[in-house]
């Protein structure tokens, strides 16, 4: 109907951002995997993570016994509220108060995705069998370009997604260049909604930003900027 | 006949403020074959909106709503009432006064006191004045004991309360006696608070009874509204946010002019 | 049909896809549940049909009728047609509602009318739902799904097309808007119909609203946005029930509701679907003299009938039902979704016999039925037959005319021996398929 409640705006936007979360850390969540397979002390010279670097990344409490502790209760410990299945969760409980607005067959994939989770965590190769949730968010992404009626929809959403992709391209230390690039496709979204915008802390993060140096150290910096400049309830 | 003149305000204070706040306000009394209201002023503020309607039992009610953050909220009427006494204001009965309410339920609390009295002899008014004088001499004025949750069978239980009490009680013994029976609110002679009585149906008309004095109502009695029990006549309603601790004062006053 | 029945998983696997689910709450966690499907239809013939429709049309037409007589003249009550207790002393009645005639004069826009056939297939009407009554989306989708899984199955049956419920709902929603946008208000994703509110405003194209979403301003309600615009709303489809509608006219406590939209539904500014007070024409004690009201108000005969009802509230109504608790049901008038529903058969001798001096004690609480030989429908279990006990809800909407909703929905018993097919406790559903030929 393009009118859009507060709470839907809400909703629409962590939908986003969940969405995103689930997907960007289960990829790399899929490296760290294949790192821990190696001896733990073996220096391969990239930037793939340990565990526990990766949750201190996350800013996110390294709870996790030990590895096969850390694969089964970050990815599908539903009483845990960082794993990878409780955010699918959070996703779901946004998505399925939108049904009007996003239809039924976009929701269709945010249900595909976190059934899957619980379909995968009897399985016998566990990570392997998440690789739907992957397909299924792609779906669904492709889903709300072609089944959102609404622009302001999509441009809602879409703000959540890539402010949560920069978010954890920030944490995760990706490369300046990947940054600028979620950067402007954020901003390109956020100026066609009305979202209620910090605007001191957007310009200060564009500075940073625009200096076009690698954040390895003082990418909280940028991060806390982030956090605030959709204000949202 | 008596010429009256009222004057009632409420205020309520509320520490922090409130926010969204929709109210409902019973205090604008209206003609009646009893009284002739002439209004002089009154007021409902704070309000963004605010409107007058009528509810389904015919009292008037001011609705509106406040969307900014305000810590106090008040109402006043002032006027004269024109006041004839004792009178039976003929009109059709409502069967719905007949059955028991929310607050007037038959339970055995009602039916055990309608046995002790027995109130046999003669017409509805005479039976109901007779339960009226029962009551007045069986139970107690004790403010403080009860509260606007009060149900007439617990009321009956604790033996003493107030008029609001007293009105139930009176009602949920005609209704089981077959007589039908409304509650009322409005102001009485005096400064004080609003006031509580019953009007019973009795030879095609309403007719005020005030079991908390033992009185007949006359010209010293101004209605604001009424229904089945207190609930219908909830002065007001309201539902606003914050967090808050609220505080009112209500005065009412009326006096005898000319 | 058997390439339907050989797709039930797939079916029901789409079903969990679309989110086709209701909630309960068990030890107060709330929780949500698959609604069972079965591929077996519900197959009513053209023959049978045809009164059927005509049937429902007249009940809910001699409702409606009785609804605004009862808000208005009262003239059955003071023709004697109905007692005054049955009316007034209903908790459904609400004076609040006193005088009100909503847009139209339509009270009673969406009817749910529960029916079971007979084992001589005729159908007995079990209550009306002229309040909220819900279930019209499941067999939406479940056709939607079957014709996708067994394209077949309908290509061979001449079966009308049910796929037009939104459409319907929409233009019963149009014929009383009072100007302004549509909306489908829901108290909230934990409501145990939370699927149907989102997919019904998905498919009619209404706003659904939470109802803090919705003020009232100046005797107008409007939609709030989330750029603080406001829409003016010209109906209202709620699905919350009338106590919790306005904490400003009903239930003070309610948190959820909008405050003072009784005053802009009085005010004619608003329509609400369905209209307030309409309990005191569906409870259970009302519905003994529905086919009085039919005669009263319509000078014709019912088509439908009522199963065989006592009301212990008549002399010679308890004396029979006292004689013949043992083969009667008995239900409670104020309960509704299968609770408050005893068997006599089940009823130990002590526990008959409290039941007698209940009876005879609050004889206006119960009414008395006899049992009805029901026609089982079969459903597959596993790769079986099996039959089962079921009843149908007819969708009846009453926009400009009354119309019947060409389809329903079917819910069955899944316990071999159990009568009670709700949801709440554990039924299925089934499509429904009305033949147009």
């Amino acid at each position: 109907m393009g009118i859009i409640s507060v709470d839907k705006a809400n909703n629409l936007f962590w939908l986003g951002r969940y969405t995103e979360r689930v997907f960007t850390t289960l990829r790399k969540f899929f490296r760290v995997y294949d790192h821990m397979l190696d001896d733990s002390d073996q220096d391969n010279g990239n930037s793939i993570l340990n565990y526990r670097e990766y949750c201190g990344r996350l800013a996110i409490p390294d709870i996790y016994l030990n590895e096969q502790d850390f694969v089964t209760r970050y990815l599908f410990d539903r009483d845990n509220p960082d794993s990878l299945v409780s955010n699918m969760e959070r996703a779901y409980d946004d998505a399925i108060v939108l049904r009007d607005e996003v239809s039924s067959h976009v929701l269709g994939y945010i249900q595909l995705a976190l059934d899957t989770f619980d379909g995968a965590k009897n399985a016998n190769m566990p990570i392997f069998a998440l690789q739907p949730v992957i397909d299924d968010l792609f779906a669904f992404w492709g889903c709300v370009d072609d089944y959102v009626e609404n622009e302001e929809c999509r441009n809602i959403i879409k703000t959540g997604k890539y402010l949560e992709r920069l978010d954890l391209y920030l944490r995760l230390d990706y490369r300046m260049q990947d940054i600028e690039k979620e950067y402007s496709k954020m901003l390109n979204r956020l100026n066609k909604t009305k979202l209620h915008i910090n605007m001191e802390k957007l310009e200060e993060l564009t500075a940073i930003i625009n200096k076009k140096t690698e954040l390895t150290e003082n990418y909280r910096e940028a991060l806390n900027c982030l956090g605030e400049i959709v204000e949202v309830i | 006949m008596r010429k009256l003149k009222f004057h009632y305000r409420t205020v309520m204070r509320f520490d922090p403020p409130v926010c969204r706040h929709s109210y409902a306000v019973r205090c604008v009394p209206v003609d009646t074959q009893a009284q002739k209201i002439q209004i002089e002023s009154r007021y409902v503020k704070p309000a963004d909106s605010l409107n007058e309607t009528v509810d389904g039992f015919g009292n008037h009610r001011y609705v509106g709503y406040c969307q900014g953050y305000h810590s106090e909220f008040e109402y006043e009427v002032r006027g004269v009432a024109e006041v004839e006494s004792m009178v039976l204001q003929k009109e059709a009965l409502h069967p719905i006064f007949k059955y028991p309410s929310k607050f007037t339920k038959h339970e055995p609390e009602v039916v055990e006191l309608y046995r002790k009295m027995c109130p046999l002899e003669g017409d509805e008014l005479q039976r109901a004045v007779f339960m009226m004088n029962y009551l007045y001499e069986h139970f107690e004025y004790v403010p403080g004991v009860t509260n606007i949750d009060t149900t007439a069978a617990e009321a009956i239980r604790l033996g003493k309360g107030v008029c609001q009490d007293y009105a139930h009680i009176m009602i949920a013994l005609c209704r089981f006696a077959r007589i039908p029976a409304r509650y009322v609110v409005g102001m009485m002679i005096g400064e004080g608070a609003t006031h509580a009585w019953v009007e019973i149906y009795y030879n095609h008309g309403w007719y005020g009874l005030d079991p908390t004095n033992n009185l007949h109502v006359d010209d010293y009695y101004i209605k604001i509204a009424h229904g089945r029990d207190y609930e219908d006549c909830v002065v007001d309603r309201g539902r606003f946010y914050g967090p808050t601790t609220q505080h009112q004062e209500v005065y009412v006053q009326v006096e005898e002019i000319e | 049909m058997q390439n339907l029945i050989d797709r039930t998983a797939e079916i029901n696997k789409m079903l969990a896809r679309y989110g086709v689910k209701f909630g309960i709450y068990k030890n107060n966690v709330f929780k949500e549940q698959l609604f069972p499907f079965d591929p077996l239809p519900r197959i009513i013939t053209k023959e049978e049909y045809i009164p059927l429709e005509k049937g429902l049309i007249q009940r809910v037409d001699a409702l409606n009728l009785f609804l605004k007589d009862v808000y208005t003249d009262k003239q059955i009550v003071k023709d004697g047609v109905i007692p005054e207790d049955f009316v007034f002393s209903s908790s459904g009645y609400l004076p609040e509602c006193e005088g009100m005639v909503p847009p139209k004069g339509i009270y009673s826009h969406i009817s749910g009318i529960d029916l079971v056939q007979a084992k001589d297939k005729s159908w007995y009407i079990l209550e009306d739902n002229l309040r909220i009554p819900s279930g019209a989306s499941y067999p939406l989708i479940a056709r939607e799904l079957c014709r996708r899984a067994s394209p077949q199955t309908y290509q061979s049956n001449r079966i009308i097309d049910n796929r037009n419920y939104h459409k319907l709902l929409r233009d019963t929603m149009e014929n009383v808007n009072c100007g302004g946008i549509p909306v489908i208000m829901t108290p909230g994703r934990y409501n145990a119909a939370y699927f149907e509110h989102s997919y019904l405003a998905e498919r009619s194209g209404c706003v659904l609203a939470m109802c803090s979403d919705l003020f009232v301003n100046e005797n107008v309600l409007y939609y709030r946005d989330y750029k603080g615009e406001k829409m003016r709303v010209g109906v209202i489809y709620r699905r919350i029930s009338d106590e919790y509608l306005d904490p400003m006219t009903f239930n003070s406590e309610s948190l959820i509701g909008v405050p003072n939209i009784m005053d802009v539904y009085r005010a004619g500014n608003v329509a609400i679907v369905n209209a307030p007070g309409n309990g005191v024409a569906d409870d259970k004690g009302i519905y003994y003299f529905v086919p009085k009201m039919i005669r009263y108000y319509l000078n014709e005969e019912p088509i439908l009938k009522n199963a065989p009802t006592y009301l212990p509230f008549y002399e010679e109504d308890r004396k029979y039902v006292l004689d013949n608790l043992e083969k009667l049901v008995i239900k409670d008038v104020a309960e509704a979704g299968g609770y408050g529903v005893i068997f006599g058969r089940d009823l130990t001798k002590e526990q008959l016999e409290n039941m007698k001096q209940l009876l005879i004690r609050e004889s206006r609480r119960f009414i008395a039925q006899e049992v009805i030989d029901f026609l089982d429908l079969d459903i597959m279990e596993g790769n079986e037959r099996v039959p089962r006990k079921a009843d149908l809800r007819a969708f009846v909407l009453s926009g400009e005319t009354t119309k019947v909703w060409a389809s329903g929905l079917t819910r069955f018993s899944r316990q071999a021996d159990s009568f009670v097919v709700n949801s709440s406790q554990g039924g299925g559903f089934k499509d429904t398929w009305v033949l147009s030929q």
